[in-house]
């Protein structure tokens, strides 16, 4: 049984903010110290909300980029060295986006981006749009169990199975889509009325610290170079 | 309450789903619709909560639906949303959140209803449904029952004056039914006009004031709850209804272990990582020639035990033989075949026929002509399996695991939604598996169907 925690929510406004300007310093910095420290406070912030372990993954997989291009590169034949450096130096400055979106994804519930994203002014029919897509990832995973164990049965390999994921795969999710819009409707999904929240999002004084510090940095990919 | 007069309706592909259908339901009463699928029964339902006239595309529609006061078809469907309630038949497909909590308020967040009425809202449906533990959870992490329940109790919080569920027990166990029943007696108790289209019918018999059946799309009769239940066995098979009294399943204990013929299970104990087991010193036999039930409450590790005979999961410990001869996960996926619960699954192909033709044991097309014969397929030869219906999928997927000499064959939940006459032609090719000396189990909580399909029962618990 997975109990979500009530606590530590990341708030999809902050969030949303929090990965524009990792955006615009991974991109524009060119001084290691601003890069390295914004790490840091991206993987302090992750370990803040409470996903200590995932903060331990990406600084160890920073540190392994970080091996290969100094160490493992240079002593690599050209055409390795030359193929991959341009891969490695790239990869090294998608990290602080990869990092917000997998906070993201783990501490933004779909319903508080539900209302961030209503309290942006949104539009209804993009937001339905995007909360039904969100919510079927986890269905098609499901899915995919099911297909693939069929699959198994039928001893398909190779090839094959790519082509015989699409039959089940479209039949299912005309069948969802049908089912699923006939019981949002009637549940009053239309209704024109302006739509409340059972929660409140409110950006707290941790929100504003970690924003102030996004900012700082930010500034800073300009200022040092 | 509800009305419906002189309603004739048909879809866009043309055939008449209802025919000059006329009832009242008047308020507070339990209405059940039944007859065999495909009567109109769903049809029905949907005139009442609005996805007919205004979710069916290309439809046809005279006659008049009023309901609590309002004419259906001139009322914007999240009017009706305010005082109709609807439940469906897939669990799967009735949520829009990813966690439960949401999805209580969801209905209420529609209407606009202020934050603070939403919480006490939510807060009195979870204490007079009984749903504490279903608080705070992955609504992905949920079983089927529980998932229904959800559904439930989301539009329960809408408080509608009329109640419109449509085959809402097709995928639950027993215990979830009790559930559902108890949750239904509650909306009477309170009330609520239901109305209930279904084919298990004994759960509900002390729910229901009457008993609307239908046939091709008519209004047969109109039977008091009285006149229904005194129907005589005969007159309940002809009119094609599932049984109206609880059935047991009173069948031989399922053999020891230890068979030399057929497949034995030997203190098998699975588990997920280093979760305590699953299933744990499970010990059995099937033999060719017999059907074995599979039962017991959801969670119990019926799907488990599937999966890990068909090899699809590695046991932790223990031996699967078949005739005496211990078989690997791997050789298992090549022995065992399971005709899944959703079919669709499992068929991948443009034709029946290439559907057989697939299958790696290279069959020669004599054989894949006797195999669909046999199975009453021959004719669909050159139809898309998905253009299939759900009985004549399932057979599709038996004739695939015939054509690849697979001796075991499992099938999990082969009747959820079925009518009568569909559950004994299932039961039909069940029993004619067995016959012809495959090891046939049956994993399922439609206890009218095991007890005329199976020989014997592991109740797992």
């Amino acid at each position: 049984m997975k109990q979500i925690q009530k606590d530590r929510y990341l708030d999809p406004r902050m969030g949303a903010l929090l990965l524009v300007l990792a955006n615009v310093a991974a991109f524009s910095q060119k001084s290691f110290a601003v890069e390295l420290s914004w790490i840091i406070y991206l993987t302090l912030l992750t370990t803040l909300y409470g996903c200590w372990i995932m903060a331990l993954k990406w600084l160890t997989a920073f540190a392994a980029v970080l091996l290969i291009q100094w160490y493992v590169l240079p002593a690599s034949p050209m055409v390795i060295a030359t193929s991959f450096s341009i891969f490695a130096n790239y990869a090294r400055r998608m990290f602080p986006c990869l990092i917000v979106g997998m906070l993201m994804v783990k501490r933004t519930p779909l319903r508080n981006l539900i209302v961030g994203m209503r309290m942006l002014h949104i539009p209804q029919k993009l937001i339905i749009a995007i909360s039904v897509t969100l919510r079927y990832f986890p269905a098609i995973r499901e899915e995919l169990g099911y297909i693939r164990d069929a699959m198994k049965l039928r001893n398909i390999h190779g090839a094959e199975k790519v082509e015989c994921l699409a039959v089940p795969m479209i039949v299912s999710a005309a069948g969802t889509a049908e089912e699923l819009s006939a019981a949002a409707v009637t549940r009053g999904i239309e209704n024109p009325v302006r739509k409340t929240s059972a929660v409140q999002l409110r950006l707290g004084a941790v929100d504003a610290l970690a924003l102030t510090a996004g900012i700082a940095f930010t500034a800073a990919a300009f200022v040092i170079k | 309450m509800i009305k419906i007069e002189h309603v004739s309706f048909s879809y866009a592909k043309g055939y008449a789903a209802l025919k000059d259908v006329s009832f009242t339901a008047e308020p507070g009463e339990g209405i059940l619709l039944c007859g065999e699928s495909g009567c109109g029964k769903t049809t029905v339902t949907k005139l009442i909560n609005g996805l007919i006239p205004a979710f069916t595309e290309g439809c046809a529609l005279t006659g008049k639906v009023t309901a609590d006061g309002l004419t259906v078809a001139k009322t914007p469907l999240y009017e009706l949303a305010k005082r109709i309630g609807s439940v469906f038949q897939n669990p799967k497909s009735q949520f829009f959140n990813l966690d439960s909590d949401s999805e209580l308020a969801f209905g209420l967040e529609n209407e606009g209803m202020a934050p603070a009425e939403i919480q006490s809202r939510i807060k009195e449906t979870v204490l007079s449904l009984r749903i504490q533990n279903l608080l705070g959870r992955d609504i992905f992490s949920m079983s089927g029952g529980e998932k229904q329940t959800l559904a439930f109790a989301s539009v329960y919080a809408m408080r509608p004056r009329i109640f419109v569920l449509d085959e809402p027990s097709a995928n639950l166990d027993s215990g979830a039914m009790e559930r559902l029943h108890d949750q239904i007696a509650l909306l009477k108790a309170g009330g609520h006009t239901i109305l209930i289209a279904e084919h298990r019918l004994a759960f509900l018999m002390d729910l229901i004031d009457r008993a609307v059946y239908m046939k091709d799309g008519q209004i047969q009769n109109i039977f008091t709850v009285g006149e229904f239940r005194a129907l005589t066995e005969q007159q309940r098979i002809q009119m094609g209804l599932r049984t109206l009294l609880p059935v047991e399943v009173e069948l031989p204990a399922a053999r020891e272990a230890g068979n030399r013929q057929g497949l034995s299970v030997e203190d098998l104990t699975c588990a997920f990582g280093k979760k305590s087991p699953v299933i744990g010193k499970l010990s059995f036999s099937a033999v060719p020639g017999e059907v074995l039930a599979v039962t017991g409450p959801n969670g119990v590790g019926k799907t488990t035990l599937t999966r890990c005979l068909c090899g699809l999961l590695n046991e932790k410990a223990g031996t699967v033989r078949l005739n005496g001869k211990p078989l690997r996960a791997k050789e298992r996926q090549r022995a065992a075949f399971c005709v899944m619960q959703d079919v669709n699954h499992q068929l991948f192909s443009d034709s029946v026929w290439n559907e057989c033709g697939m299958s790696d044991s290279g069959a020669a097309p004599e054989q894949i002509e006797a195999v669909l014969a046999q199975l009453q397929l021959l004719s669909f030869r050159e139809n898309h399996p998905m253009a299939l219906s759900g009985g004549q999928k399932q057979r599709l997927a038996v004739a695939t695991a015939m054509l690849s000499h697979k001796k075991m064959l499992i099938f999990d939940e082969p009747t959820s939604g079925l009518d009568y006459a569909r559950m004994l032609s299932v039961a039909r090719v069940v029993r004619d598996l067995a016959k012809q000396g495959h090891i046939v189990l049956v994993v399922s909580h439609d206890h009218e169907f095991l007890q005329c399909a199976c020989d014997r029962v592991l109740t797992l618990v």
